[in-house]
């Protein structure tokens, strides 16, 4: 507890103990849309307090319909929906006999995610991919299923570091910069130095980070190594 | 509700070749509720030397007069201007004073040494001090401040440089922090003079 939370502190009077049933693991992950890819991207560490349980714990997945998830928050939330979704993926293939656009998916995520409104999915999540044009689409909720399309996000521990850095260099905020789209070497400077620079700051940020690249070429993932502190 | 993000706002000091530059936003509000946008929270102790403070409002106000204050009394009794090192330490023992019971805010401290050399440090509330190399944050959007900075900052930039890079953290930092914003300032200190800025940036 910080000191300027210590005048608060006082007010508490008797504390009781319970089971949480929620913990933190930590991490950052982020999501650029280009006008014909998207990158989405995790950094691979997992926490708990002051201690790292694992420097390789993945927090992007892949999907059979090529999108990409990124999760942060709770590492068994986040892992659990993702086998809920790649179930769902393969009823909708069987029964439709095609694979779920991504926008689909996108609307499907919200529903699950709500149907748990009293007991949250303790996730924060971003979902990447392709739309039926072609072009890259980044759709971002928070954990009970609110969500909308965007064009860039950071989430996770490292978020708040992010998300601005990204506005200035993506969104071209407060700047004048001609306006063309973003190409997919300039996401990916951005989106290293990006997580570089969490790594710096963010405790529960570092080790390597796995960037997601989709292109109507399929899903090639890069693995960038960060500070291991 | 902590008491540091009640009024809101916040600074950022930064080293460049030869040079300091420190900004601040001009917000000054109650929760949700903005009621300035031309709050004062960086201060001048010199023209080689600059502070800003972020946190309670009213303590800002407490800690700037007790301040000008005592950097008054040094200047009579020394006869000569407070060094940036030493006005860190009044900075930190003022604070300490208040040990258990503190000002609610945080310092940035910004300037030039007797030989030129630039200087930054911040300290938390009860004045532990931070000396840095690159750069200080401190205020409601720090997180968004230390994103910005640790992608934009780089070693010996010059004083327009500098001001580019401060003034490009500032905006954007800000501008994902309810709390903070509502206009903006920015004093670059060379050793031949200071140039202060206004930003244009969101005011919403």
């Amino acid at each position: 507890m910080a000191p300027q939370d210590w005048m608060e502190a006082e007010k508490q009077g008797a504390v009781q103990h319970a089971f949480s049933p929620y913990t933190d693991n930590g991490g950052t992950s982020l999501a650029i849309a280009g006008e014909d890819f998207c990158l989405v991207a995790a950094d691979t560490r997992q926490s708990e307090g002051y201690s790292i349980n694992s420097r390789y714990a993945p927090k992007a997945y892949k999907f059979s319909n090529g999108a990409v998830l990124a999760t942060s928050g709770m590492h068994a939330d986040g892992h659990t929906l993702a086998k809920r979704l790649d179930q769902r993926l393969e009823w909708y293939e069987h029964n439709h006999g095609k694979k779920m656009s991504v926008g689909a998916m996108a609307q499907m995520l919200s529903t699950i995610l709500y149907q748990k409104r009293f007991f949250p999915y303790y996730t924060f999540n971003i979902l990447g991919g392709l739309d039926e044009n072609g072009k890259g689409a980044i759709y971002t909720y928070d954990p009970v299923g609110s969500h909308e399309r965007e064009g860039w996000r950071a989430a996770g521990s490292g978020g708040s570091l992010v998300q601005p850095f990204l506005d200035n260099q993506i969104g071209h905020k407060h700047q004048q910069s001609p306006q063309v789209p973003i190409t997919l070497e300039k996401a990916l400077k951005v989106a290293k130095d990006a997580f570089s620079g969490a790594a710096e700051r963010d405790i529960y940020t570092g080790d390597m980070a796995e960037l997601f690249i989709i292109t109507k070429d399929g899903v090639h993932v890069e693995q960038y190594p960060l500070k291991r502190d | 509700m902590s008491i540091m993000q009640y009024n809101g706002g916040c600074l950022v000091g930064m080293k460049g070749k030869n040079c300091v530059a420190i900004a601040s936003d001009r917000r000054f509000g109650v929760q949700a509720l903005g009621l300035s946008t031309n709050f004062q929270r960086m201060f001048s102790v010199s023209n080689r030397l600059y502070y800003g403070l972020a946190g309670l409002g009213t303590d800002v106000q407490t800690l700037s007069e007790k301040f000008r204050m005592s950097v008054n009394m040094y200047k009579l009794k020394e006869e000569r201007d407070i060094a940036p090192t030493t006005f860190a330490s009044l900075v930190s023992s003022t604070l300490y004073e208040r040990r258990f019971g503190p000002y609610f805010s945080e310092p940035v401290i910004v300037g030039l040494e007797k030989d030129d050399t630039p200087f930054i440090c911040a300290t938390d509330l009860i004045g532990c001090i931070n000396f840095a190399k690159d750069f200080v944050v401190t205020g409601t959007s720090s997180e968004q401040l230390y994103g910005m900075c640790e992608a934009l900052w780089e070693p010996d930039l010059e004083p327009e440089d500098l001001f580019e890079t401060i003034s490009q953290a500032m905006l954007n930092a800000v501008d994902r922090d309810a709390l903070s914003g509502w206009g903006a300032v920015v004093h670059v200190i060379t050793p031949t003079q200071v140039i202060t800025r206004t930003l244009k940036g969101r005011m919403d």
